[in-house]
Formats: C-alpha cells, structure tokens, sequence
C-alpha cells in the first residue's frame, strides 16, 4: 500500500522529470536552484526554516531564499506592478489573501496537490473548514495577543484588555503594530462590548469614532512597530511595558531566550495565514511543489513543535508534543488551547477584506488628527 | 389520566419544537435579507467604496419593501391586515373561528419583507402570531384533550419568546400573562415543557449574540431606587405618547391615502428618506442598542434627536401598515431614553450614580412593559439575561412604576386597546371580556306564547293560563315582534278588546349580537320572564327566560374558574 505521503513525491518526481525542469538547464550543469519565499523573519522564519525549508532542499535539491515581508497586499501590488517578479511563494495573513485573490495577484493552487493525512483522511476532511481555497492554503492559526513586561509591573499583573488602556493603574508605553488590525477591536473590547458584536458595532460610524476616542486616552503613550519581532524587543528593552504581537514570538521571546515576557489571553485575535503563490511568478510548478511539501501533516507538526502557533490540519495538531529543543510541553501555548478561548475574538476575514480601504483611511485620519 | 399527561408532553413538545424552529428561521431569514439588501451596518460598510449604491439602497429598498408588504396584505391576507399578538389572545381565549393558515403564513411573509427591508418594526409581533400559528394547528387535531386550542397556543408562543431572547422562564411567563391571562398548572405544565424545549434547541443551533449582555456590578446607593422609580413614571409618558401617535398615524394613513396597499410604502419612502441622514432608525437596531449601554457612545442631543425619530417613525410604520410588532422598537426607544436619562441626571441632581447601564435598562424594560403589558415577562427577560440581581431589582421598580401610571392613562396594554377595538374588552378582566365574547343566543328558547294583535283579550288570557306562562310575544303574519302583553295587566281588561290596544312597547329585548354580559346589564330592574330576542329585521326568534342568562353567566364564570385551577 502506497504511503499518503506518495502521491506529492509523485508530484515532485513528475515536476524534476517535467521538460520545464530539463529546458531549464541546457547544459546539464547542476546549477542550483532557488526558490523565493515571502515570510515574516525572526522567530517565526526559523521555525519554517527548519520545519519546510531545509527538508524540502534536501528532498528536491531546491534552495530556499527568504524575503521579508510584513503582511497587507500593498507590498505585493507593489512588488507585482515592478515588473520582475521574484516572490514564488508567500506567507500571508487569510484576509489579505483573500483580497489578493480577488485582485488577481495570485496564482491558482490546484488542491490535488495537498497530500491526505497519514491516516488517509483526504485533507478537505482533515483541514479546518475553508482552509483550502482556489488561490491560498491555509496553514497556521496564529494570534496577535497583549503582553506585558512582568518587571515592569512588580505588585498587580494587568490581565485584561482594559488594563491595556488604563494607563493610571499600569502606566508605561504601549507598543502597536502601526496598521488598522486589531485596535479597534481591543478598543470596543475594553469598554465591554461583546466579541460576538465588535464587527457589528465596527460597521457603523459610530462604532470607529468610539474605538478613536478610546485610542485617543492613549494616543501619548504608543510607540509602533512594524516587524513581528519587535513588540517582545520593546518589551524586553524596558521601553515599552506593554505590547501587542504575535503570540508565538513572546513565546520565543519566554521560553526560548527567557525574557521577562508575560501574555494576557484575554481579547486574543485569532487569525490564520496561508500560503499563496504571486502571479507572474517563472517558478509556479516549483512553489506548488513546495506548498504540497509544506501542508504534509509531519511538516506541519514539525513547526507547531518549534513555534507556538497550531496547525491547520487535524492530523498535525494531534501531533504537537514537546518543544523540539527545550521540551516544553506545546498545547498550553497554543492559541487554540482551551483556557485561552473564552474572550478570545475570531478574526472576521471576509470583514477585514472588503473593508480594507476604510480601515486603511480611518487609521491615517486617526494618526493625523 | 397517563393518556393526557402523555399527549400533553408530547404535544408541548411537537409545538414548542416547531414555534422554536420557526422563530430560528424568522429571525435569519431577516438577517440574511438584512445583509442582501445593504439595511444591516456590516454590509453597509462592505459596499462603502460604493456610496452611491448604499444610498439607493436606503432609499429605495424600505419604500419597494413596503409596496410589496401593501401587496401581500391586500391579496393574500383574507383579514387584509398584518396578524398579531392580539389574534392570537382572541384564540386562546374564545372559541370562535381564527385567522386561517394561508393568512398566517402569509401575514409571516408581510412581516418577513418588512423587517427584512428595513422597515421600524419589531420581531417578536410575528413570532409571536407564529408560535400561535403552531399552536392553532395543534389545537385541531383531535387529541381529546380539555382546553386544548388555548394551551396549544400558550406552547407555541412560549417556545418562540423563549428561542427569540435565549429567556425560558421570561416565555412561560409571557404566555400566561398576555395570552392565557391565568395560571392553571394544567397549562402551566404543558408550556414550560414548550419553553424549556425552545430553549434548548436555542442553545443546539442558534448562534446570535443575546438581545444585551452588559457589564454591571450593583446599585451603589439607595435614593437611586426613587431615580428608577420616576424613570418608570416617565417611560409610561412615553408609552401614552406612542400609543397616540400610533393612533394618530393610522387615522393619517386612512384619510390621506386612499388606496390601503399603497400606505407602506409611502411609509418605507419616508424611513429612506430619513435614514439616509440618520441610518440608526433603520430595521431593529441592534447595533445602537449596544451602543445605547457605552458610555459617550451618544451626546445628549444626538440621542434625543434618535429617540424622537424612532418614535415616529415607529408610529408611522405601524400605523401605515407594515407588518410587524411594537416590542423591539419600544426596546429600543426605552434603551436610549434611558441613557439620555442617565445622562441628563448628573446635570439636574449633582449626586453620585452607579453608572449609565442601569438606567438604560430600566428604561428599556419600562417602555417596553407599559407597551405590551407584561411586566413579569420583562422583568424575567433582564434577570435571564444577566442574572444580576441587583440590575433585576431596578428594573423591576421602573417597570412598576411604568405600569401603574401607564395602565390609568393607556390601558393594560397596546394589544388589550387593539382588541378592545375590536369588542373583546380585557380591561376588566377575562370574565368580562369572555362574557361579552359569548352571545346570549345561545341560551335562546323556543318555547314561548304568541299571540296576534288582533286576538281578544280573552283569548289570549285563556291560552297563557293553559300553558301556565304570564307573558304573550305579539307578532305580526311575518312574524315581527309588535310588543308583549302580560297576564297581570290584561287581568282586567274587558273580554272583547284586541290585545293589541293592552300591548306594552316598551320593554327589554335582545338581538342576534346581544352577548351573555350586555343581557346581564340590559337586565337590571327587569320583571318578566322571559326576554324576547329579534332577528335583524324585527322577526322573534325566541325568547330568553331570566332563568338562562343566570344559567349563561354561572356556566361561563365556572368554565373560566375551572379552566384556572384545573391540576395536570
């Protein structure tokens, strides 16, 4: 009986023995070859270097060179009008994704290329609902959370996303990702409104001036970030005592390095990204392979055991164990881990991709007032 | 007797089941209209690079709505009008025919386009009548069982109330406050069965955030509690204020606009026209009633500016004939003047106060209780909503206070004033009110003396002391009542004289519409035996002994305490 794993070798044997691949070296020299992915840097990247990267080269022969890139679809846009493209494959956030799709800035991925779970399931069945889209698959759940430096604040910890804004109770610069993702949400929740209506409540006019007038009882004390390894720097450096970020780097920052980083699971906003390949691109058949190589069940679990951010597929969660250099048992940093759930806020991605424009303007009226 | 326990649990929970079900389907259906047709905020602003397109929507969509309501009204429903919770008080508490089902479903259809397009009306009208729909359906098959049409009805609406506010106990209370209006535990098993099974499928397969969750502790000091209290007294100002515009409005429509189906519509023209400069005031609100509990989510006027425009514009909806129920928009109404309340407050009495959340929703709760005229249901609904014991018993002294005031200067409720329109009058209560829904025809004899006018006194005398009756009904050859003639005034007369010259004209006398409580009025200080009871046109189709109308009331008042303290 033939391993599930077999049918993507079978796609990667097909594509190595495909003229395209022959007609790419007339002299048979072995030059190599290089695969450009799109990815976030920092904690995250290496934990996708060593989960996907480095065993898909040593499977197919194919390099892997990184870009940064730091989520939206205007450095994409921009990077497709250039002309040259370059990017093969890129890590994006699912509502970006889905936007880019519409916009015709993404290739399409056929789904066979998805190997089933080791078990069989066929993976419609074994990823989360909507994971497996015409021109992205989804990967990751990942979650933008608040933390703290637990330094800064000896006596009482803060543990909520109210504590965010009282700067009187827990004073102390706050760093935020300088784009319209995320603050209002924690803006609304911190003055009681329920996660199941943020976006209801988003949708109104009324809605965005009440999230600017709460950001505005803070506006003195923000200080931006772009790049996902920043937030666990301010906080570790002391310049910022409280931040939001990417909840698998301030597990990095933790567990990893043992900075003095605590996370407040209240108001996480869960989010998903997914792999998608620019339009344009000369290395479609190569950044399909590596897609198919990257959503197997093993690969995927390899990451979740690096980085505390869950897989998309069934399969791999079940095989998230300890982590693989410090033994620490991973669940319990999960995003998706039971305890943190009860006022975690589900991203609403098909909100977040038609109101992009919107949001994008009242963030600069907002920083402009 | 296990036969009865074992088809009464299983029809409560076959209704309960199905008003559930349906109410779960209305109130999607609505949303996805909602969303469809840009009324909703968050499809509102997924079209905001379109504003054009947002705008047409606003304009056209809640007058286009509104012409097809009108439609639908006309020709589908045979009573030519949106069908509610007072039709289905009048089936639980009479006998008589109701609303047939294509007028139901048809009604729910009216209703379904109105709320979809955005109209202000309410929700939980419709799925009320819905539930009562599934009752009514129930109540015919032939089960054998006592009272069973009322009880069925009671089931349907608790289970719709129960799934639509996520509030079991608030839908066993509602369907014994507003539509049994009596708490017999034969009833009061079957419907708890019913609300106990909508709420459960409630928490199986529907996903809607609850109508208000709010972030409250407890009342800090205790003169707030007089604050609740005149708070109550003012929503019940508002509530007579909306119930004469709503009057007010639907004279308007009649006389301005001929054509009935043509009303809604010009009704959705004016919310278009209106929401484009103040879209809060479209569909049920939900977003503003969120907002109404945050503070500085509203300024002081803006919020008397909304209050006022929903007022009205809720008035106007109703009274031009959209279908659709008063309820949710009272909510509404009474959140924001609560807030406005809470807000103006500090300005007037410099004290300290617990907080905005208090007030809005003794606000919300009294406007709405005077409305519907269920203070219990809406007491329950901020206890099972919050389960805040402290926010229960404010709200509890705003909704009483709201009641007493409103009951003197509106009536018990918007539904009793409606069905008192329409001659069932509850406000003294349901022996009244179903006494004067039972006509004394019924009791009708036909065993009586006649006599012609042309007949002789002695004659007559002679034929009464054979059939040992004191009183004669003289009639014409068509058989139309000329007078009566008794025995004690005829006593002396001379023989020969036609009776006719000795017949009394003025006497008591009941028609084919007499019901058992106007015979009982009508026979104060009577002395004969007997009342003659005429067709339309004069004819004497019988006569009702004293004796009946006393049998009439003793049977109906004992049907009623009985139906009342019956046990499971």
């Amino acid at each position: 009986m033939k391993r599930p794993e077999g049918r993507v070798y079978l796609v990667l044997a097909a594509w190595l023995l495909s003229p395209g691949f022959a007609g790419s070296n007339p002299t048979g020299e072995q030059e190599a070859e290089v695969l450009t992915v799109a990815t976030w840097g920092g904690a995250y990247e290496e934990s996708q270097r060593r989960a996907y990267f480095e065993p898909f080269t040593a499977a197919t022969g194919i390099a892997i060179r990184t870009v940064p890139y730091d989520g939206g679809v205007k450095d994409l846009e921009n990077h497709l009008a250039a002309g040259d493209v370059q990017w093969d494959v890129i890590d994006m956030i699912q509502s970006d994704a889905s936007v880019a799709c519409d916009r015709g800035l993404l290739e399409p991925i056929d789904p066979g290329i998805i190997a089933p779970a080791p078990d069989g399931t066929p993976p419609q069945e074994d990823f989360m609902e909507g994971a497996i889209q015409p021109c992205f698959i989804t990967q990751i759940v990942f979650s933008t959370v608040i933390a703290y430096n637990d330094r800064a604040f000896p006596g009482e910890k803060p543990d909520s996303v109210e504590d965010f804004f009282d700067l009187k109770a827990f004073p102390g610069k706050r760093a935020l990702r300088r784009s319209p993702v995320g603050l209002f949400e924690w803006a609304l929740l911190s003055l009681s409104v329920p996660r199941e209506q943020l976006y209801d409540l988003l949708s109104t006019h009324r809605g965005l001036e009440l999230a600017s007038r709460r950001l505005d009882s803070i506006r003195d004390s923000i200080l931006w970030w772009r790049s996902g390894e920043e937030p666990a720097e301010l906080l570790a450096s002391g310049q910022a005592t409280m931040a939001t970020g990417y909840n698998g780097r301030f597990f990095h920052a933790r567990v990893m390095e043992g900075l003095p980083i605590s996370v407040i699971w209240d108001g996480q906003l869960i989010g998903f990204n997914s792999w998608a390949i620019p339009r344009g691109t000369g290395q479609a058949e190569q950044a399909r392979a590596f897609i198919g190589f990257a959503t197997q069940t093993e690969r995927m679990a390899a990451q979740a055991n690096l980085i505390s951010y869950g897989p998309t597929r069934k399969s791999a969660q079940k095989r998230i164990g300890l982590h693989t250099d410090m033994g620490v048992s991973m669940q319990p940093h999960m995003p998706t881990a039971p305890a943190h759930m009860d006022n975690a806020i589900f991203r609403d991605h098909h909100w977040y991709s038609k109101t992009l424009e919107l949001r994008e303007q009242w963030f600069q009226n907002w920083l402009d007032q | 007797m296990a036969y009865q326990i074992g088809v009464v649990t299983v029809m409560a929970i076959a209704v309960g089941t199905a008003g559930s079900l349906a109410a779960i389907g209305f109130v999607e259906a609505v949303h996805y209209l909602n969303d469809r047709l840009l009324i909703s905020p968050y499809a509102r602003v997924q079209a905001d690079n379109q504003p054009g397109l947002v705008a047409a929507a606003t304009l056209l969509v809640p007058a286009l709505g509104g012409l097809l309501v009108g439609l639908v009204v006309q020709f589908l429903i045979r009573e030519r009008r949106g069908l509610a919770p007072p039709d289905a008080i009048l089936a639980a508490q009479t006998p008589g025919p109701t609303p047939g089902l294509g007028s139901g479903l048809a009604s729910t259809l009216a209703a379904l386009i109105s709320l979809g397009s955005g109209a202000s009306v309410g929700q939980y009208g419709p799925l009320v009548y819905l539930g009562a729909l599934f009752g009514n359906l129930a109540g015919r098959l032939r089960l054998n069982l006592r009272h069973q049409r009322s009880i069925a009805i009671a089931c349907g609406v608790a289970a719709a109330i129960s799934t639509a506010f996520n509030a079991p106990i608030a839908g066993l209370v509602f369907a014994h406050e507003v539509i049994l209006r009596h708490y017999s535990l034969r009833a009061f098993a079957p419907v708890t069965v019913a609300a106990a099974t909508g709420y459960i499928i409630a928490n199986v397969i529907f996903d809607r955030p609850v109508l208000f969750l709010v972030d409250f502790t407890r009342v800090e000091h205790s003169y707030e509690f007089l604050l609740f209290a005149l708070e109550g007294v003012l929503c019940a100002g508002l509530a007579w204020l909306f119930v004469v515009l709503l009057k007010y409005s639907t004279h308007a429509g009649r006389r301005c606009i001929a054509l009935p189906w043509a009303r809604p519509a010009v009704a959705g023209l004016v919310v278009g026209i209106v929401a484009l400069w103040l879209p809060e005031i479209l569909g049920i609100g939900q977003e503003t009633l969120r907002f109404a509990t945050i503070r500085d989510a509203f300024g002081i006027g803006e919020l008397a500016l909304i209050v006022t425009a929903k007022l009205a514009l809720t008035a106007l909806c109703v009274g031009f004939g959209f279908v659709g129920g008063v309820f949710s928009p009272a909510l509404l109404i009474g959140i924001l003047f609560g807030a406005l309340y809470g807000m103006v407050l500090p300005h007037l009495v410099p004290v300290p106060y617990s907080g905005l959340v208090v007030y809005a929703i003794c606000g919300m709760m009294a406007l709405a209780s005077s409305v519907i005229g269920a203070p219990l249901t809406t007491i329950l609904i901020v206890f099972e909503l919050t389960r805040n014991y402290d926010l229960t018993i404010a709200a509890m002294v705003s909704v009483v206070f709201a009641n007493v005031i409103s009951y003197r200067a509106i009536g018990r409720s918007l539904f009793d004033l409606d069905l008192r329109d329409r001659g069932f009058d509850l406000s003294l209560g349901r022996d009244k009110a179903i006494l004067g829904s039972r006509l004394i025809r019924d009791y009708l004899s036909t065993i009586y003396t006649t006599a012609r006018g042309s007949h002789t006194v002695e004659a007559v005398r002679k034929r009464l002391v054979d059939e040992h009756r004191a009183e004669a009904m003289i009639v014409d050859e068509k058989g139309v009542l000329r007078g009566i003639v008794r025995l004690q005034g005829i006593l002396d007369s001379p023989e020969g004289t036609p009776i006719d010259q000795l017949a009394i004209r003025a006497y008591t006398l009941f028609d084919e519409h007499t019901s058992v409580w106007q015979s009982m009025e009508l026979l104060r200080g009577f002395l004969g035996e007997a009342v003659p009871l005429v067709s339309e046109d004069g004819k004497l189709l019988g006569v009702v002994p004293e004796e009946a109308v006393i049998r009439a009331y003793l049977e109906i008042v004992h049907e009623l305490r009985e139906e009342e303290n019956e046990a499971a």
